[in-house]
C-alpha cells in the first residue's frame, strides 16, 4: 500500500507513515493546506495515464489503460445474433465491468465488489446513449448501432465489452470509460460470410469462394467520443483524479462526462457528506473539459500508432 | 478431524513402521472388501462397497440425450459425488462440497483418459445410438455414506462394480428422419446391453506416513499422512490417472517406486474385485 | 425473441469452418510434424515475468508464455474470516478465475473450482505456514489470456507473487506440464496441443530441493512413459526456476503488453 514518499530518515518517516495511518484526514488536510497532495501532485492534476492497444490476442479489440496505478483491460468479443422484431437492422453491445479479486484487498472471491455493478451501469448509460436527435433526425450516440448490422432482420453482431479491473487505485469510471473508448477505436470486426446452414462463418485468409456480407465495414465509426473526469470535494477543495486512499478519507465525488464538442453528456455525484454549490460543479466541469483534451491526445497517439492490416 | 493424542499418534507411525498397523495389517494389505450390486433399483446399475468402516454406494442413470457439437461420435459421462453428512459432522452444510469436487474431479479424470479420449476406462463411442443426434448421458453418482479413510479407492471400486452390473436398454431408431429433424427412438424395457467394463481402471491410493507408504489407510492412518498418491490402473498395468495430495513434497525417485508398488497392488486388487463383483451379481440373480 | 435490453439474446461465436481437418497431424505417429509455433517438442515457450504487477496487494506478478498471460495477487497475511476456527499454523487461500475473453469462445469469467484447488495442493507444501498463525494469505489469479498449459503457468506465478509478498517460503515452486500426441511428448502444450492431446502430465516442484509437490496424470501411461514425461519436466522446472530468480533479484524491467 505505501507509496514512495518523499525522502528523509528512516525515523521521521515512520512518523509520517503512523501519522498518516491514525490521523489520515488531518494528513491529507496539512496537504491540501499547501495547495498539494501526498503523491507530490497539485489539486487539479491528474495521474500519469497511458494506453496500450490489442493486449489481447484472442479478443477481436482490447485495450490496457493505466491511470496512475489504477488499471484497466477492456477486451471486444464479437458474436452474432439474430435481432430483435423491433430493429431487424441494429446490433447490440453488451458491456460489463468486473472486479475481480486480485485487483484490491477489499474484494474476495465469491463476492462482487460493491462498485462493480455502479460502474457497469455508468458505463452502459454513457456509451450506450442514443440521442434522437430533432435537428438531424438520426442518432447521436457514440457508436452507430445500424453499423453492427450484417444481414438485415437475419443476423447482426452482438459485441460483448468486458471491462477487468486489474489494480484499483481510485477513479476505476475514468479509466474504464478511457479503456472501452480506445478498445473500441482498435476492433477489428471479423470477416464472415454466410454458410449453406444459414449460419455465419469467419472466412479465413483465401475467402473460401465465397463473398464476405460485411466487406469494408470492419471498423465502427466513433462519433462523439465521451471522456470523463472524477474530481472529489472535500471543504473548499477539488482534487482531481483522486487514489483510493484519498477516496476513502473524503467521500464526495462528481463525476464529470463530456463528449468530444465538449457538451455535458452525464454528471453523477452519488451523495456524499460535501453538499456542492453551483460554482464547484462547474469548477468540476472546466476541470474536466482540461482533461478531456488531454484524454483525446493520448487517444489520438495511440490510435494513429496502429497499424491497420 | 480425528482428534488424537500423542501416544496414539506415535503408536500408528511406530506399528506402521514395524510394517504391523493397529489393525493387524501389514503395510500393503487391504482390508476385506464387501460389494453388493443392485441396491438401488431405480438406476440403471448400482453397487454398493465397503472396506471396513467406509461405506461408499454408487449408481448408474442413463439418460438419452444430444451429443456435444464437437464431438458428434461420443456420448456423455457425469461423475458426481455426494459426502452425506452421515458419514462425518464436517460435511454437514458446505464442509463436504470441497472433497466431493476434489473425489468427483479425480473420479472423471480416470475414467475418460485424456483429451481426445484415449485411455478412457469408459469407451464413450459406444453410448452414441445415433451419430450426432441421440446418444447416452450416463450419470454417475457416488455417495459417501460412511467415511473411515480411502475413499477415493473405494469408490472406484463401486463406480467399477455399477458399470458391470448396468444394463443400457436396448433403442430401435425409427427409420425415415431425415435432416435436422430428431429421429423417433423406441427404449427397449426388456432387451439390456451389458455394458463391458474390463477396461475401468482400479484406483489405488499410497499414502505416505514417517518413510513408508501404506494402503487402504484408515482415517487415523490418514491423518497422520505427509502426502498421498493416488494411481489408477487398468488390467493391463497401465497408468490412467494419477494425483497427489497431501502438502510434503516427494523425491521424484520416490514416485516412481510407488507406481511399481502400485501396480503390484493393483492387480490383486483388479482380481478380488472381479471375484467379488461376479459373485454379488450371481447372489443377485439368486435371490 | 429476446427484446432489446432484456434477456441476453441467444449468441454464437462465428467459428471458422476449416478447423476439424488439419489437426489430425497430431495422431500421427510420425516424428517428422512440426508443433504451429515452430518450435521442437522439448522446447518451452519463452518465458516473462514481473513481479510487483498490482500495488493495491501485498505481491503480485505478471506471467506470460505466448498467448498464456496471467496476473496472481497475494494478500496478506491478513485476518481470517470470523467463522474460521482457530489455527495455531496460517491458512492458504487460493481462487483461480477467467476472464470472460481468455478463451476463444466467450466464456462465463466464473471461478474455476479445480484449478483453485490444484493451485492451493501445489503451493502449500512450500509454505511455512507455521510463520503466519491465525492468519490467511490469499493468493488469488486471473487468467488474461489462456494459450495453453495454464495451471503450471499460474503456479509459477503464484509462487513468484508470494515471493514478492515477502511470504516465508522453502523454495520456490515451479511447474511444467507435457503432452503426450501420438508418440510422442511435448513440452509446455499450446491450446491447440492441448485439445488433441492424448494424455497429459503436469509436475509441480520445488527444483533447489528437487521434490515433487504435485504431480497429475490423465490418459493412459506405461511407466517408462512417465519416467521420460517426469525427466523432461524437472529439466524444464529447474529451467524456469532460474528464470523466475532473475525476475525477482533484477532490476524491474517495464510491464510491456
Amino acid at each position: 500500500m505505501a507509496l514512495p514518499d518523499a525522502s528523509g530518515d528512516v525515523l521521521s518517516e515512520m512518523d509520517v507513515d503512523a501519522f498518516r495511518r491514525l490521523f489520515p484526514l488531518r494528513f491529507f488536510e496539512t496537504h491540501l493546506v499547501k495547495s498539494t497532495r501526498p503523491d507530490g501532485r497539485s489539486l487539479a492534476e491528474a495521474r500519469e495515464t497511458s494506453s496500450a492497444l490489442g493486449a489481447v490476442a484472442s479478443a477481436d479489440g482490447s485495450a490496457l489503460v493505466k491511470i496512475g496505478s489504477t488499471r484497466m483491460l477492456a477486451a471486444i468479443k464479437m458474436e452474432v445474433m439474430t435481432p430483435s422484431k423491433e430493429s431487424p437492422d441494429e446490433g447490440c453491445i453488451a458491456i460489463d465491468f468486473h472486479m475481480p479479486p486480485i485487483c484490491s484487498p477489499t474484494v474476495r472471491p465469491g463476492r462482487p465488489a460493491e462498485a462493480a455493478p455502479v460502474v457497469s451501469k455508468q458505463l452502459s448509460d454513457t456509451i450506450l446513449r442514443q440521442v434522437k436527435c430533432l435537428s438531424c433526425c438520426s442518432f447521436c450516440g457514440m457508436i452507430n448501432l445500424k453499423e453492427l448490422s450484417l444481414i438485415s432482420g437475419k443476423a447482426a453482431w452482438m459485441a460483448y465489452l468486458d471491462i477487468y479491473c486489474l489494480d484499483a487505485d481510485g477513479a476505476l469510471f475514468d479509466a474504464a470509460l478511457l479503456s472501452a473508448v480506445a478498445a473500441f477505436s482498435h476492433l477489428q470486426i471479423p470477416v464472415v460470410s454466410m454458410n449453406d446452414d444459414g449460419k455465419v462463418v469467419v472466412l479465413s485468409g483465401d475467402h473460401g469462394g465465397k463473398e464476405p456480407v460485411n466487406k469494408g465495414k470492419r471498423k465502427l465509426t466513433l462519433s462523439s467520443i465521451p471522456l470523463s473526469l472524477t474530481c472529489l470535494l472535500h471543504k473548499n477543495y477539488i482534487l482531481a483524479d483522486p487514489t483510493a486512499e484519498e477516496e476513502s478519507v473524503m467521500e464526495t465525488l462528481v463525476t464529470v462526462v463530456l463528449d468530444s464538442s465538449g457538451q455535458l453528456v452525464s454528471l453523477y455525484k452519488p451523495g456524499g457528506p460535501v453538499l456542492a454549490y453551483t460554482s464547484a460543479i462547474q469548477d468540476c466541469v472546466a476541470l474536466t473539459r482540461q482533461r478531456a483534451r488531454e484524454l483525446q491526445t493520448i487517444l489520438d497517439e495511440v490510435t494513429s500508432g496502429m497499424e491497420v492490416d | 478431524m480425528v482428534g488424537l493424542s500423542i501416544g496414539e499418534k506415535h503408536f500408528i507411525q511406530g506399528g506402521i513402521a514395524q510394517d504391523l498397523r493397529s489393525d493387524g495389517r501389514k503395510r500393503l494389505t487391504t482390508r476385506p472388501i464387501y460389494v453388493e450390486t443392485g441396491v438401488i433399483s431405480q438406476a440403471n446399475g448400482s453397487a454398493r462397497v465397503r472396506m471396513g468402516a467406509t461405506d461408499v454406494i454408487a449408481s448408474v442413470k442413463a439418460e438419452l440425450g444430444r451429443p456435444n457439437a464437437l464431438q458428434p461420435d461420443k456420448g456423455k459421462v457425469v461423475v458426481n459425488v455426494d459426502c452425506s453428512p452421515t458419514a462425518a459432522p464436517m460435511f454437514e452444510g458446505r464442509g463436504g462440497e470441497e472433497l466431493s469436487a476434489e473425489l468427483s474431479v479425480a473420479l472423471q479424470c480416470c475414467l475418460l483418459g485424456g483429451k481426445s479420449g484415449s485411455g478412457a476406462g469408459i469407451d464413450l463411442s459406444s453410448l452414441v445410438v445415433v451419430e450426432g443426434k441421440i446418444c447416452w448421458d450416463l450419470y454417475i453418482d457416488g455417495l459417501v455414506v460412511s467415511s473411515d479413510g480411502n475413499l477415493l479407492d473405494a469408490l472406484g471400486a463401486a463406480i467399477k462394480a455399477a458399470l458391470s452390473n448396468t444394463g443400457i436398454p436396448k433403442v430401435n431408431v425409427a427409420a425415415g428422419a431425415s435432416g435436422d429433424e430428431q429421429p423417433e427412438v423406441d427404449v427397449s424395457d426388456e432387451e439390456f446391453l451389458q455394458f463391458d467394463t474390463s477396461r475401468v481402471p482400479v484406483i489405488v491410493t499410497l499414502t505416505k506416513v514417517g518413510r513408508h507408504y501404506i494402503v487402504d489407510a484408515t482415517s487415523e492412518e490418514e491423518s497422520q499422512m505427509s502426502s498421498a498418491v493416488s494411481i489408477s490402473i487398468n488390467r493391463q498395468g497401465h497408468i490412467c490417472g494419477l494425483t497427489k495430495r497431501g502438502g510434503a513434497g516427494l523425491d521424484p525417485s520416490i514416485i516412481l517406486d510407488m507406481i511399481s508398488v502400485a501396480k503390484t497392488v493393483s492387480e490383486q486388487l483388479i482380481n478380488t474385485l472381479d471375484s467379488h463383483i461376479a459373485a454379488a451379481e450371481a447372489g443377485e440373480e439368486e435371490s | 425473441m429476446a427484446g432489446k435490453g432484456g434477456a441476453a439474446p441467444s449468441t454464437y461465436s462465428p467459428s471458422p469452418t476449416t478447423q476439424k481437418t488439419k489437426s489430425r497431424i497430431f495422431g500421427n505417429d510420425d516424428v517428422d510434424w512440426v508443433r504451429s509455433d515452430g518450435r521442437e517438442f522439448h522446447q518451452c515457450r519463452p518465458a516473462f515475468f514481473k513481479t510487483g504487477a498490482v500495488n493495491a496487494a501485498a505481491g503480485s506478478a505478471y506471467a506470460e508464455f505466448g498467448n498464456t498471460k496471467v496476473i496472481v495477487s497475494v494478500f496478506g497475511p491478513r485476518e481470517s474470516k470470523k467463522a474460521m476456527m482457530y489455527s495455531d499454523i496460517g491458512r492458504l487461500n487460493c481462487n483461480v478465475s477467467y476472464t470472460t475473453f481468455a478463451t476463444p469462445v466467450r466464456g462465463q469469467g466464473s471461478d474455476h473450482k479445480e484449478f483453485s484447488s490444484m493451485l492451493h495442493k501445489a503451493l502449500e507444501g512450500a509454505i511455512i505456514l507455521e510463520t503466519f498463525p491465525k492468519t490467511t494469505v490469499d493468493v488469488f489469479a486471473l487468467v488474461l489470456e489462456s494459450g495453453g498449459s495454464d495451471l503450471p503457468v499460474v503456479i509459477s506465478c503464484a509462487s513468484l507473487a508470494l515471493a514478492d509478498a515477502g511470504i516465508m517460503m522453502y523454495d520456490l515452486v515451479t511447474s511444467v506440464s507435457v503432452s503426450g500426441l501420438g508418440k510422442n511428448l511435448v513440452i509446455d502444450p499450446i491450446l491447440e496441443e492441448e485439445s488433441y492431446q492424448d494424455g497429459s502430465l503436469m509436475l509441480t516442484c520445488m527444483p533447489s530441493r528437487y521434490e515433487v509437490t504435485q504431480l497429475t496424470i490423465t490418459g493412459e501411461w506405461s511407466t517408462p512413459k512417465i519416467n521420460e514425461g517426469m525427466q523432461i519436466c524437472l529439466d524444464a522446472c529447474s529451467k524456469l526456476a532460474v528464470v523466475m530468480r532473475a525476475c525477482l533479484k533484477g532490476p524491474d524491467s517495464t510491464l510491456e503488453e
